[in-house]
């Protein structure tokens, strides 16, 4: 603590006197305060929240997880460091937001959530939240919302190359490259990251203790140990090629390739005691992620072709070395390849297409259709096992347990906008969606968009829909579990808001919205153990969701070289269980979810002074129940717990590149926490960067 | 400017050392329970950590639940599956943590502990200096020494691999002690405890969830008979009658094909079965087929565990409710009539008598 009030106050004190050193120009500017009438068409009513280039880049480490979980209101749950961190909103599971990746939903058939821990923040140029209804227009199945992520031209006049290389704690390396070239009709960019890190931060274990023994093996003392983080190295490869062609004529194509592979094992649990060097615990993924796209501009018209395909192959290992020791007295004589507990495989290809146009007759008119459409392909290899079978192949008997369906997933809108006034909008988009044989009803979503004064841009929205997930496919097929007879869940969602925007030029700018929101989804599903001794997934809950979001931002250029960004949000959720009780005993009627945290909050401070930016980043959450009783226990307790990361950056401009210099500290606190039960995470540690951006054939200055 | 620089870094600095977190430490809490009692293992939640132990007092009808943490300061672990009591220590099982944590039952303080197991179900005692602990996930049974709380050896199933590796409950009858194997098995093994060697096996059905031995020194085997599109099969499920001596099955007691069986257990005298099939059925070790109506009939209710208080009767009965939420223990005369009921941890799933 003392060592990072010394940094701050060092800064403090020190960076005005550098200031008046810095002779290197290096512009800043604020941005034009946001005029509500002259929202695109496409927005009214829309409540998104748009990530700024800073936040998405100010530490490229990050995956999308820990971008979001600072700011944005949505929850992150994370099992740990480059362990799986899934986002949910209002309330909802992950299962509920649905991800878009450059306009093809990138969510696991088979799990319907995503991943964020292996989206990295490199990648990705543009991104936004549509809270709700506002998912209704992108895709269906979005009952707490949407996340769309996309990859843009790189803007590149010539070659460009721009090389990071991070060294952080516990044996952390991140390389990050990215290869341009541009032209007047060509974009083409290649961006790499390869991170790998042996993640044996150490924390105070005090889920168990160890023993000291005397002679006789009387326990004479116990202690929590210090230890590290086991079996949680990972190896992540990423590359993204991208490809866009401008005709100038008003066709535009472009495509995005992402192939990521990754190698992680997975963290040990707190209260395992077993000896690390005997199991190996390790999830490997390979996915090639591509689309094709074509946008057609004629006027008034827009027309837009995508096609793309999605190959994952996932692999879940845990094995057990059974080459003697000196526990064992008998002596097996086998080898890791004889040990799998565990072998479970899993493949899915999917194959993608969508065609869309865009109208606007007026500027009082907006008239959008698209139609998409996921063919995937499935296969769930989870556990081989001894029967009678004959493998024609190999001779042994052999059977595996798993599944392999398919499913055609068809989804149809429409929309239409229309300001009759300048101060007023209203939206309706229909979407009709064909999971397999089965037929959604139709889903509305109505939008309401209005200036309620000129002054200080105070403005109000509404939205209503209606809205269905279909079950997952292992919802539906998993062996032993599935569920073929589960019904859709379904739901009603609203939310009113208020937004303000006001400052003045080239001075400051104000801006805040308020939210509320409210929503039902029936039939939830969720996994339910059997006596058998497998889970199986049911139609259980009926979910009461509503709240509140509140979001403000403040920039700040009080000088020609200082500007200052604060942003803030704020989410209260309540989650309530109303559904009928599971047996008689059941104490989870009219109590919040699970995991779902009542409260969150976010606020990231920026400071840039010529080429120096200091960002500091803090997010909290509240208790999180992990009973759906909300019974407060000993063993069930989630703490609130606040994180706060500082990252301080300087650039320099050279004859032959630009350099920049970046430290992170991440933990700022050293807080000892956990997101998720019995997953420890990491104490205060430390990210330095190093970024050169060669400056070849250009204008040096 | 530098009076701008000031003040933001005021901000700053005021906003984060408000950052602090409240940890929950646990004290260590004095108990001491009473010479009769039932333990209970609550399983929690897979890769949770939330497993507890709970012990209820029938005498008085009050309940102590996480007992362990609140005695020794840290968690039980990740799915207590089983416990049992060998000479004045309770032996717990606790499956995903690959540990045995022996206790002292009356103050539930951990006397030691015997490590690096590899996903261990039951334990069982052969003698003070040796005992079996059986295992999912692996094709063998540990031996281990309690008395120093090593693994000194193991008895390799077979027809098994570390995969398809499913070993349960143990029943011994002199020197022969069975196991049911259950998750994708179907068999029962008959064990030389003065070898350490399987020396027979019997088909008995598909996925025998647990066995216990009578007064005539048979054994029952309960079956769940897989799922429906399991490739290892799917068939009815099945109360099974064997004679130990010959180690060949006596008598098959049939159920419809999709119920829900698991669960036999045995009265005291070893003269009366109980098991769980939607409801709580109970019938005559001489009985000749099953009964028509059961002794407890499924009330809005889940059941999970099961258990005979070994002094009275008594049945103690689990609903784990939906399984992320303390399951209930309902206690019934030995009669069906109802006496009390109690919440105890995350899917009570196993009991102990002390």
């Amino acid at each position: 603590m003392k060592r990072i009030v010394l940094l701050l106050f060092t800064l403090w004190l020190v960076l005005p006197t550098h200031a008046q050193e810095e002779r290197v120009d290096h512009k800043v500017s604020i941005r034009e305060v946001e005029i509500l009438g002259q929202r695109p068409m496409k927005e009214i009513g829309v409540q998104r929240t748009r990530f700024d280039s800073v936040v998405m880049k100010e530490n490229i480490a990050l995956s999308m997880a820990d971008v979001l979980a600072f700011n944005s209101s949505i929850f992150v749950k994370s099992y740990g460091r480059a362990s799986q961190s899934t986002v949910a909103f209002r309330g909802t599971s992950a299962s509920h937001t649905q991800v878009l990746w450059n306009g093809m939903k990138i969510n696991s058939p088979m799990l319907g959530m995503t991943d964020f821990s292996m989206i990295p923040s490199y990648f990705i140029d543009d991104a936004s939240l549509l809270h709700g209804t506002s998912s209704v227009a992108e895709t269906g199945g979005g009952l707490g919302g949407a996340v769309r992520l996309e990859s843009r031209p790189a803007n590149a006049n010539g070659f460009g190359l721009q090389y990071i290389q991070g060294i952080g704690s516990f044996s952390t390396y991140d390389q990050f490259l990215r290869l341009t070239y541009g032209d007047a009709h060509w974009q083409l960019s290649t961006r790499v990251v390869y991170s790998l890190s042996e993640n044996d931060f150490e924390y105070r274990n005090r889920d168990k203790t160890v023993n000291v023994y005397d002679e006789l093996m009387n326990i004479v003392d116990q202690y929590y140990p210090i230890e590290r983080n086991q079996n949680g190295a990972f190896h992540d490869f990423h590359l993204l090629q991208e490809a866009y062609y401008n005709t100038g004529r008003g066709d535009r194509l472009g495509l995005n390739v992402w192939y990521l592979a990754s190698n992680r094992e997975m963290p040990w649990i707190t209260s395992n005691y077993a000896d690390q060097t005997d199991f190996d615990h390790r999830m490997r993924e390979q996915t090639l992620r591509s689309v094709l796209s074509w946008d057609r501009y004629r006027g008034a018209t827009k027309w837009m072709a995508k096609a793309g395909y999605i190959h994952t192959w996932m692999a879940y290992d845990q094995r057990q070395d059974l080459r003697p020791s000196e526990s064992t007295t008998t002596t097996p004589t086998t080898d890791w390849a004889d040990g799998t507990m565990v072998r479970s495989r899993n493949r899915v290809h999917t194959l993608y297409g969508k065609l869309g146009s865009e109208w606007t007759p007026s500027n009082r008119w907006f008239i959008s259709a698209d139609v998409a459409l996921h063919q995937h392909m499935a296969e769930s290899r989870d556990k081989t096992i001894m029967t009678v079978q004959v493998d024609p192949t190999t001779g042994k008997q052999r059977a595996v347990v798993g599944y392999d369906e398919s499913r055609m997933e068809l989804s149809a809108a429409t929309t239409a906008r229309w300001r009759p006034i300048e101060h007023f909008g209203m939206g309706i988009t229909l979407r009709e969606e064909l999971y397999g044989d089965r037929w959604s009803p139709l889903i509305p979503a109505l939008f309401l968009d209005g200036i309620l004064s000129k002054r200080g841009n105070i403005g109000a929205k509404a939205s209503l829909s209606r809205n269905f997930r279909f079950p997952t496919l292992n919802d539906l097929y998993f062996k032993p579990g599935g569920n073929p007879n589960l019904k859709h869940e379904s739901g009603w969602n609203y939310d009113l808001g208020m937004s303000f925007s006001t400052g003045k030029s080239g001075l400051f700018t104000l801006n805040g919205s308020a939210t509320w929101f409210e929503s039902w989804v029936d039939d939830w599903i969720i996994w339910i153990p059997r006596v058998q001794g497998y889970y199986t997934p049911m139609n259980i809950k009926q979910v009461h969701a509503y709240g509140m979001e509140l979001d403000a931002s403040l920039e700040w250029q009080p000088a020609r070289d200082l500007k200052a960004r604060l942003h803030g949000t704020y989410s209260w959720t309540p989650s309530i269980n109303e559904g009928e009780p599971f047996t008689a005993g059941d104490r989870s009627m009219g109590k919040q979810l699970p995991y779902v945290p009542e409260h969150s909050a976010t606020c990231t401070a920026h400071l840039t002074w010529r080429s120096w930016s200091l960002l500091y980043k803090w997010c909290y959450y509240s208790e999180r129940y992990t009973l759906t009783s909300n019974a407060s226990t000993l063993t069930g307790h989630l703490p609130a717990y606040y994180m706060s990361d500082v990252t301080l950056e300087k650039g320099f401009r050279l004859g032959w590149a630009d350099l920049n210099l970046k430290g992170s500290i991440r933990n700022l606190f050293d807080e000892e926490y956990i997101s998720v039960l019995a997953r420890p995470m990491p104490g205060i540690n430390y990210e330095f960067f190093i970024s050169i951006t060669p400056k070849w054939g250009k204008k040096r200055n | 400017m530098r009076h701008y620089l000031h003040h933001l870094l005021t901000a700053l600095l005021l906003c984060t050392f408000s950052s602090c977190m409240e940890w929950d430490y646990v004290d260590r809490e004095s108990f001491e329970a009473p010479a009769h009692g039932l333990f209970i293992t609550n399983e929690g939640n897979f890769q949770y950590g939330n497993a507890t132990l709970s012990f209820y007092d029938p005498a008085t009808k009050q309940v102590e639940n996480e007992v362990f943490i609140r005695a020794n300061g840290y968690r039980l672990g990740d799915i207590a599956q089983s416990m049992t009591l060998h000479n004045g220590l309770g032996w717990v099982v606790v499956n995903n943590s690959h540990v045995l944590f022996a206790i002292d039952p009356t103050t539930f303080r951990e006397v030691g502990r015997i490590v690096n197991l590899t996903s261990p179900r039951y334990i069982h005692f052969i003698s003070d200096e040796k005992a079996y602990v059986t295992q999912l996930w692996d094709n063998r049974i540990f031996i281990i020494n309690p008395s120093t709380y090593k693994i000194t050896g193991h008895i390799t199933c077979p027809e098994m691999t570390m995969e398809s590796g499913s070993t349960e409950q143990m029943v011994q009858i002199g020197d022969f002690l069975y196991v049911n194997c259950w998750s994708y098995q179907n068999r029962v093994l008959k064990i030389d405890t003065r070898t350490d060697r399987v020396v027979d096996q019997l088909t008995v059905g598909i996925q025998p969830t647990s066995i216990v031995a009578d007064r005539n020194n048979k054994l029952w085997v309960i079956t769940d008979g897989g799922y429906e599109g399991s490739p290892y099969g799917h068939e009815a499920p099945a109360l099974v009658k064997i004679d130990a001596a010959n180690f060949c099955i006596e008598q098959v007691f049939t159920f419809t094909k999709g119920d829900r069986c698991s669960e036999v257990q045995i009265s005291s005298d070893g003269s009366r079965l109980y098991w769980i099939n939607e409801s709580i059925w109970s019938m005559s070790v001489d009985a000749t087929s099953l009964p028509t109506t059961p002794l407890i009939e499924a009330r809005n209710t889940i059941y999970y565990g099961l258990t005979i208080d070994p002094e009275c009767g008594e049945l103690y009965v689990a609903d784990a409710i939906d399984y992320q939420q303390q399951g209930i223990i309902y206690r019934y005369s030995s009669q069906g009539e109802l006496i009390d009921s109690f919440y105890a941890g995350i899917i009570p799933g196993a009991f102990c008598w002390k």
